[in-house]
């Protein structure tokens, strides 16, 4: 009975995984071009300043991502060898 | 008696086995929008959503964490303080039945408490850590009252010549 609950809750999840994995790379995208184009109107304009936090928020995004993708999948395999068995 | 009481017990872990799946899911997807939610903070330039973010996700870390480690080891502790043998006769097969009913649907509440705060937490609610940690509380105390009043309840109504439980015989003197 709950393993069919819990099939229609992974279903559910899949779909909200898939949906916001292609958010998070469409928002990164966004926001490293914004932050390519603070960085060029930083260096056409002499603002060293604006061209160095570009570059730090693009790496901060790049990070972000890989986190997403690389660590938060690592976490799901860990916490799945983590589940304890019923304790009663 | 016995019957009933491991199809309710089989039930219990089924239920058991779907919450601990859904709370890992839920915790992915947590831990997934709060890395959304960072990112867009980033690309907008508003710290306080980065901070937020940052935090959330712990959070729900710290949670998950509580769920799968803590709860089981909690409910361990508080099956173990059940007496053994709290009753003669019938009411031994009762108190063991009711004893190991207890303690999965303790086990089931803390785990469901567990499960809302993760997913208020991935929305960004406030104020869960602490629900489900009293409602974990709760179920403790209770089965720790329990523990204690089924031997006292037995030997009141005259139905165990049986002595006390030596914990149980300390509180009453």
């Amino acid at each position: 009975m709950f393993n069919t609950a819990l099939e229609a809750i992974q279903t559910i999840a899949r779909d909200a995984w898939g949906f916001m994995a292609g958010l998070l790379v469409v928002v990164a995208l966004l926001g490293g071009l914004f932050y390519s184009l603070q960085g060029t109107a930083g260096a056409a304009f002499g603002g060293s300043k604006m061209a160095g936090n570009a570059i730090l928020g693009v790496i901060g995004l790049v990070i972000l991502v890989m986190f997403a993708f690389l660590v938060i999948p690592e976490l799901g395999t860990m916490l799945q060898n983590l589940k304890p068995g019923a304790p009663f | 008696m016995s019957g009933t009481g491991d199809l309710l017990l089989n039930l219990f872990r089924d239920a058991w086995g779907a919450l601990v799946g859904a709370l890992v899911a839920f915790a992915l997807l947590a831990l997934l929008s709060q890395t959304l939610k960072s990112a867009s903070g980033m690309a907008l330039g508003a710290q306080d959503w980065v901070r937020d973010a940052v935090a959330g996700g712990i959070g729900v870390l710290a949670l998950t964490l509580f769920a799968l480690l803590g709860v089981p080891a909690l409910v361990e502790a508080a099956n173990a303080s059940f007496p053994n043998s709290a009753g003669c006769g019938p009411i031994t097969e009762l108190g063991s039945l009711a004893v190991r009913l207890l303690g999965g649907l303790g086990a089931l509440r803390m785990l469901k408490a567990t499960v809302t705060a993760v997913m208020s937490a991935a929305v960004g609610g406030q104020g869960s850590l602490s629900a489900a940690l009293l409602e974990a509380g709760e179920v403790v105390l209770g089965m720790v009252v329990a523990s204690i009043a089924v031997p006292i309840a037995i030997h009141f109504f005259g139905l165990c010549s049986d002595p006390l439980p030596p914990g149980v015989a300390c509180l009453i003197n």
